[in-house]
């Protein structure tokens, strides 16, 4: 009961959080152009061309691929493409541990699938007859393997790496270690209470319990997993590896934002709506008449 | 001083009278012909002097002249305090105009150092510690983390927040935010999207907006001069019109040219914007604007207001204020005088300033549209509205990106169109476009100096950039019948070609020459019967 507890509000806490920080960064107020190209939805991204290439450019219209912004940001989300192209050896081991939580999370959806598919008479087995038992079997295997092992390595690699790298020891706090601590904790200790059942019948069998709330008899092993993946769930979105929410708003609001403040545009709403703020600070040099309106 | 290898971010507060020093065996190797012993100059230790007077104590350079030694202790904790006050202040909404982005800087770094190997001023002194990205960035996230944080407060070291706060840590990390170009080709390569050059502007915003502490040339002859007499270059009204009779004569004597610069037209299609600074470093260069806006048949003018008729902006580079006053005031002399739109001139920081940085900064009927010259050039050659002859140009010529032009505003075809279209032996750098380097000028360097910072300039931050162009030339560097051209469409990145070329003694001893790219089209043009170029004058 207390695991099912913990496995639903360690959950529900992650995405509560996760979706806190989104909204707090979200409801900033405006901040001044930043945008720094190449910029994805720009026609001329090849070259890291702007429409400021065009003569008279507010009178033409501005040109934009969504479709090209949603690739790249699909290359950035599934490759971590800017690691691969400018930090080659640690993005395999950073690529390692993004890949394996990816999977893990995959591992973790198609569990519940397999239970739910149990419980409506489905067998979920390397023997079932059905196409949907295998694949789900067959799949959960996949994704459990593999998701466990890259992600353990890739935590404990980048935590050694940050021990031994010279440069990027100087730079790591004791909390940052922490931070990988944590992930390779959560994962090594799947590993340890999976790793001897590969079908994963065993993991299924726990995933019912937690989500039905049935009691069961856990071993010690089992509660300390449940009770690191809580801890994990819960600490990854308060700490600075909730960079999935950061990323976001860094390439979407800030350095891919380059939408001009024409007359009558959605810009210019917000702009006129900022303008009429006045901040309750102000600065003390003495060439700074307060109060001063927000410099955008 | 500490060995830079073992430099920590919480070094900052040490006692040290120096903490470190860059000597020119450390720094990269300059390419052929410069690569021979003996063809650059040591570097330099400060005078006791400004040792006294100023902060010496980050790496022996000085780039804020009003960084004075404080006479007392209080005195000392009075600036401690200031600052503190001022870093808390840009959390604030004092500071709205940037805190989203300036947050997720602050809060996300994943300390990858995927950033360094993009910096020009990390590469050029072969990553020394002191100058990597992140070192700056850190030293501050340890001070707001100590100070203005639960987990700073309560856990101290656990989470970063290790330094000591002294007069030394906050000067250091003054002089320190101008040894960073603002030049966001960091930005670029960081998997997160994160930009240190935000909190490098930030701590100079500290300084001055908070403490009243920012470069002379900056702030007191320059934003403060441009605000009272027109411009950063002191320029006033009757000097302005006085220097644009001077060069209608000048050209007619020169080129038999009869050239008018149409003055305050009300109602012309264009207000043209030049840096000030061409008029008196560079006269040819708004000369070749008038040349090619006049055959060209377009409907433009030059203003002689105050503001009206310098583009800079250098609020840009430490204070946000003084940005927006001088961005507000320009684009109110643009709407007084009805023009339909604003065309920026050869000057990178103005283009970035008035099109991107003030976009956001004013709406409705006083809000004119800012544009860049350079698609206007292009289409005057792809329009054949003027008659050129490229073989005119008929000597090597590379192309200098200027960063708020290309990285920082996607304007990369129209400038090398045109080379490639008049320039028949050009040829690009290496990094051309948004991948170029800094040329070391970048956000008030060009402009500042003071002591022994312009040595710090040449020898260190344009350093990337000098090989970039010996790279370019290597196949005619050593022949110094033949002149290189840099073409450089920039006032400030002018000022750091004219700083390298003169160190490194270059036009002189191989001929490199460097201007903008107006000249080189005027040169190119069919009715203009004699060279435009002095260097093309003395060949003959
Ligand atoms: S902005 Fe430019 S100069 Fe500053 S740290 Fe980044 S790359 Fe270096
Ligand atoms: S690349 Fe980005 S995340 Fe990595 S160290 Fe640099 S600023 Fe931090």
């Amino acid at each position: 009961m207390l695991l099912s507890l913990i496995a639903y509000i360690s959950i529900l806490l992650f995405v509560g959080i996760s979706v806190y920080k989104a909204y707090k960064f979200a409801t900033m107020p405006m901040h001044g152009r930043m945008e720094l190209y190449p910029v994805p939805k720009e026609k001329g991204f090849e070259h890291g061309g702007s429409f400021y290439e065009e003569v008279s450019w507010w009178s033409k219209p501005h040109e934009v691929s969504h479709m090209r912004e949603i690739v790249e940001m699909l290359k950035e989300i599934l490759f971590i493409k800017k690691l691969f192209e400018n930090q080659r050896p640690l993005w395999w081991i950073s690529y390692a541990l993004h890949l394996g939580i990816y999977m893990l999370m995959a591992w973790t959806m198609l569990l519940v699938v397999g239970v739910v598919s149990e419980l409506n008479g489905i067998t979920v087995a390397a023997t079932d007859t059905g196409i949907w038992g295998l694949l789900v079997y067959y799949v959960t295997v996949a994704t459990g393997i593999v998701g466990l092992a890259l992600g353990t390595l890739g935590a404990g690699a980048l935590f050694l790496r940050r021990v031994f790298d010279n440069t990027l020891k100087k730079y790591t706090t004791p909390q940052e270690y922490v931070n990988l601590l944590v992930l390779f904790a959560a994962l090594f200790t799947g590993i340890l209470t999976w790793g001897s059942d590969l079908s994963f019948h065993t993991a299924r069998e726990v995933t019912a319990n937690l989500i039905t709330f049935t009691p069961f008899a856990a071993s010690g092993l089992v509660t300390l997993h449940v009770i690191l993946v809580g801890i994990m769930l819960i600490y990854i979105p308060i700490s600075k590896m909730s960079h999935y929410v950061g990323k976001y708003f860094t390439f979407h609001k800030v350095l891919w934002d380059n939408d001009p403040n024409l007359k009558g545009s959605a810009i210019e709403h917000q702009v006129k709506k900022a303008s009429t703020f006045r901040p309750s600070t102000s600065w003390s040099a003495s060439h700074i008449k307060p109060p001063d309106a927000p410099t955008l | 001083m500490i060995n830079q290898k073992d430099l920590l971010p919480k070094d900052m507060g040490r006692k040290d009278e120096q903490l470190i020093k860059l000597e020119l065996d450390q720094l990269i190797p300059l390419l052929a012909p410069y690569d021979k012993p003996g063809m650059e100059s040591p570097l330099t230790d400060p005078k006791p002097a400004w040792k006294e007077k100023y902060c010496t104590s980050l790496d022996g350079y000085v780039g804020i002249d009003t960084l004075t030694r404080p006479k007392s202790k209080e005195e000392e904790d009075e600036f401690v305090r200031k600052f503190l006050s001022g870093l808390e202040k840009i959390f604030s909404d004092a500071n709205n105009g940037v805190l989203q982005p300036l947050l997720l800087t602050y809060e996300y770094c994943a300390k990858c150092d995927t950033c360094s190997s993009a910096c020009h001023i990390y590469e050029a002194t072969g990553g020394n510690e002191l100058y990597r990205p992140i070192y700056r960035s850190e030293v501050l996230r340890k001070i707001a983390k100590k100070y203005f944080t639960t987990s700073g407060k309560l856990l101290g070291g656990f989470v970063g927040a290790d330094i000591d706060v002294n007069w030394e840590t906050i000067a250091r990390l003054g002089e320190l935010s101008y040894r960073c170009n603002l030049c966001r080709r960091c930005a670029q390569t960081c998997p997160l999207g994160l930009d240190n050059a935000i909190l490098s502007k930030e701590i100079r915003k500290i300084f001055s907006q908070e403490m009243g502490i920012s470069p002379v040339p900056l702030h007191t002859k320059g934003t403060m001069n441009q605000l009272r007499t027109g411009s950063s270059t002191g320029l006033t009204k009757p000097a302005f019109l006085d220097t644009i009779e001077f060069l209608e004569e000048d050209t007619e004597e020169k080129f038999g040219i009869k050239l008018k610069f149409p003055i305050d037209k009300k109602g012309a299609d264009i207000l043209l914007l030049h840096n000030a600074g061409e008029f008196i470093a560079w006269p040819e260069n708004p000369v070749a604007f008038a040349l090619l806006f006049n055959a060209a048949g377009l409907n433009w003018t030059l203003s002689s207001e105050v503001l009206g008729y310098d583009s800079v902006n250098y609020g840009l580079w430490y204070d946000d204020p003084q940005a927006k006053k001088i961005a507000l005031g320009q684009m109110k002399v643009a709407h007084d005088l009805r023009v339909n739109r604003i065309v920026m001139g050869e000057c990178g920081h103005a283009h970035k300033a008035a099109a991107m940085v003030a976009d956001r900064m004013s709406y409705g009927e006083g809000k004119i549209p800012v544009e860049s010259c350079f698609p206007i050039l292009w289409e005057m050659v792809k329009n054949k509205s003027i008659k050129f002859d490229p073989s005119k140009n008929n000597f090597p010529v590379t192309l200098h990106d200027p960063c708020n032009v290309v990285r920082q505003l996607g304007i990369v075809l129209p400038q090398r169109n045109v080379l490639k279209a008049l320039a028949p032996q050009f040829r690009e750098m290496s990094h051309p476009g948004v991948e170029n380097y800094c040329c070391g000028g970048g956000s008030g360097f060009a402009i500042m100096n003071n002591a022994n910072f312009p040595e710090f300039r040449t020898q260190v931050a344009s350093r990337v950039k000098f090989n970039q162009i010996l790279g370019a030339f290597k196949d005619t560097i050593s022949d110094a019948s033949i002149p290189k051209y840099i073409c450089a469409p920039c006032s400030n990145c002018k000022g750091a070609m004219r700083g390298i070329l003169e160190h490194y003694d270059a036009t002189e001893k191989f001929n490199l020459q460097y201007s903008g790219l107006v000249e080189l089209m005027v040169n190119a043009m069919v009715d203009i019967k004699i060279p435009f170029f002095e260097f093309l004058e003395e060949k003959k």
